[in-house]
């Protein structure tokens, strides 16, 4: 013991990563939110003390707007939810396609997962928002074709090529002794698949699909830049209608930054659960 | 998925012709709507209040575009970026949306004259500031943003001294701070942040000079509808509905809606 270095023979329990292992990395919790919160607070603080005497209070402003900033809220919420539904259906779709036998499906599908997963986000929405248009007639009948549809359609292309990236790596986690152990009782590749390769996919895929839905939540204020009034959209036009006051800036959109953590907060939480439930443990 | 790409496909060759239809009024009867492209963020010419409306001059206007029609008026928020093109598609049948008239955004979209309204140049002074010609601002120090086109005209033709700064803030700040005893912007700017308590104490006692008019525009080859607009406008300068407005919403006249209310009040 010249050294004065333990040797890892007899370790006590829970010393693990004193070693050199890795170590558990910190995670999301509810108090961090109440950081949040505080950090709010503070900013509406000291904007508070900035503004000059006799003029509406701050909390007061932000109180007034939040039913309009709300509705933002939900139009941002309603956007995620129609985007990830799409999105997971076309992805299931396409990551079905990227493990096909037919070499022509496999190849249009990894054309358009390569595509829509490696390029920007804002880059595919722009394409949607211009290349479509705002209304089309089928048989005499104009149908509207809002901005908020198109934004959700730009938003599901990326969200169907990484499901199918999902989908293909789930496929592909289990094990290949399950294929030939069904095969070898002359089950069909359609039924192996849909009977018994997918339904062990399903837990394997869900931490990962509620994370991408995070993500497409949290982009989904990008649709502010093509002109969708949603929350980040009404937060700057509240700003402007409140004379601009460079002091309300950090209230506001420390208020939208609330709101998506509340939101996205527990989805994290039960995705940091699912994981834990479905750990492979060996 | 390719299925539904051709799908796509067929929509957007589907809907083509239905842009390209033929006159934007009877479309605006027909539909028993008239959908008008305005500002979010220009108070107060279009901004919008806690219900969530979009209200101000320009809506007003607007609305009585709608009542002047018969339909009913269906509000769209616009941007400097998006405002010609939602034109163009036919997303909205007429924009009045604080537009600088220029040559090269006639050759996009169908100006209305005469132009309804104009920004200028101007001087937000402290109260204390008693001036009523810009002359009287000789050696005075001006705060200015930097890159707007008229701060090198404004310095030689009247001679204050001006210090710019970065954006529409800072130069607001430095003001307060008494760097300077007035800020050189638009107008329009100016006259909005008037309606504000923050700057109570301070005004706007100068004409605006270096005009730059407003556009109202429609769609191009609608020439029914612009004339329409065109007689629809020399109206509100007969009337004086756009002084009228422009005491509603708080604002001081502009030297061009006043002028355009005197050359017309007659015919």
């Amino acid at each position: 013991m010249s050294g004065g270095r333990i040797l890892p023979v007899i370790l006590p329990p829970g010393a693990r990563g004193a070693t050199g292992g890795p170590w558990r990395a910190p995670t999301l919790r509810a108090r961090h939110g109440a950081v949040l919160v505080l950090a709010l607070l503070l900013a509406v603080g000291a904007a508070e003390a900035a503004a000059e005497p006799g003029r509406p209070s701050i909390l007061g402003t932000l109180w007034r707007w939040t039913p309009l900033l709300l509705e933002g809220f939900v139009f941002n919420i309603a956007i995620s939810l129609l985007a990830m539904a799409i999105g997971t259906v076309a992805g299931l779709a396409v990551g079905l396609g990227l493990i096909s036998p037919n070499p022509g499906v496999r190849g249009v599908s990894w054309c358009l997962t390569q595509l829509f997963r490696n390029a920007p986000w804002l880059v595919l929405l722009f394409f949607v928002m211009f290349l479509l248009p705002f209304e089309f007639r089928v048989g005499g009948v104009t149908i509207p074709f809002p901005g908020w549809i198109k934004a959700t359609l730009g938003f599901a292309l990326p969200v169907m090529a990484n499901t199918a990236e999902i989908v293909r790596g789930a496929i592909q986690s289990i094990p290949y002794g399950q294929w030939e152990a069904a095969e070898s009782l002359a089950f069909s590749r359609r039924r192996t698949l849909w009977t018994i390769i997918l339904p062990q996919c399903v837990k394997r895929m869900l931490p990962p699909w509620m994370n991408l839905y995070s993500l497409v939540a949290m982009a989904t204020v990008q649709a502010s830049v093509v002109g969708v009034t949603e929350m980040l959209t009404l937060v700057s036009e509240v700003h402007a209608a409140e004379g601009g006051r460079p002091e309300l800036l950090a209230p506001l959109y420390g208020y939208a930054l609330l709101c998506f953590f509340l939101y996205c907060y527990p989805i994290g939480r039960l995705t940091a659960r699912l994981e834990r439930r479905f750990q492979v443990r060996i | 998925m390719r299925r539904s790409l051709i799908a796509l496909a067929a929509l957007a060759a589907a809907a083509l012709p239905a842009a390209a239809s033929a006159d934007v009024l009877d479309k605006v009867k027909e539909r028993g709507t008239l959908v008008v492209g305005v500002k979010t963020d220009y108070k107060p010419f279009g901004f919008r209040d806690p219900s969530g409306a979009i209200i101000g001059i320009e809506p007003d206007l607007a609305a009585d575009v709608a009542k002047k029609l018969g339909v009913k008026l269906e509000l769209v928020s616009v941007v400097s970026a998006n405002r010609m093109e939602f034109l163009r598609q036919g997303k909205i049948d007429l924009m009045i949306a604080t537009m600088s008239d220029k040559p090269e955004r006639r050759k996009v979209v169908q100006v209305i004259e005469p132009l309804y309204y104009s920004d200028a140049v101007n001087v937000m002074l402290s109260d204390k500031v008693k001036v009523t010609k810009w002359e009287q601002l000789k050696g005075a120090k001006l705060c200015g943003t930097t890159g707007a086109f008229y701060n090198k005209d404004v310095a030689t033709q009247y001679g204050p001294e001006i210090i710019s700064f970065d954006g529409s803030e800072k130069p607001l700040i430095a003001l307060q701070q008494g760097n300077c005893i007035g800020y050189l912007y638009d107008q329009t700017f100016i006259a909005g942040k008037l309606l504000d308590a923050e700057w109570k104490g301070y005004h706007m006692p100068l004409p605006g000079i270096m005009e730059t008019p407003w556009a109202m525009a429609v769609a191009p080859g609608e020439d029914r509808f612009a004339k329409l607009m065109s007689d629809l406008t020399k109206e509100w300068m007969k009337t004086g509905r756009i002084v009228e407005l422009e005491k509603k919403w708080g604002v001081k006249p502009t030297e061009y809606s006043e002028r355009m209310y005197k050359e017309y009040k007659g015919s």
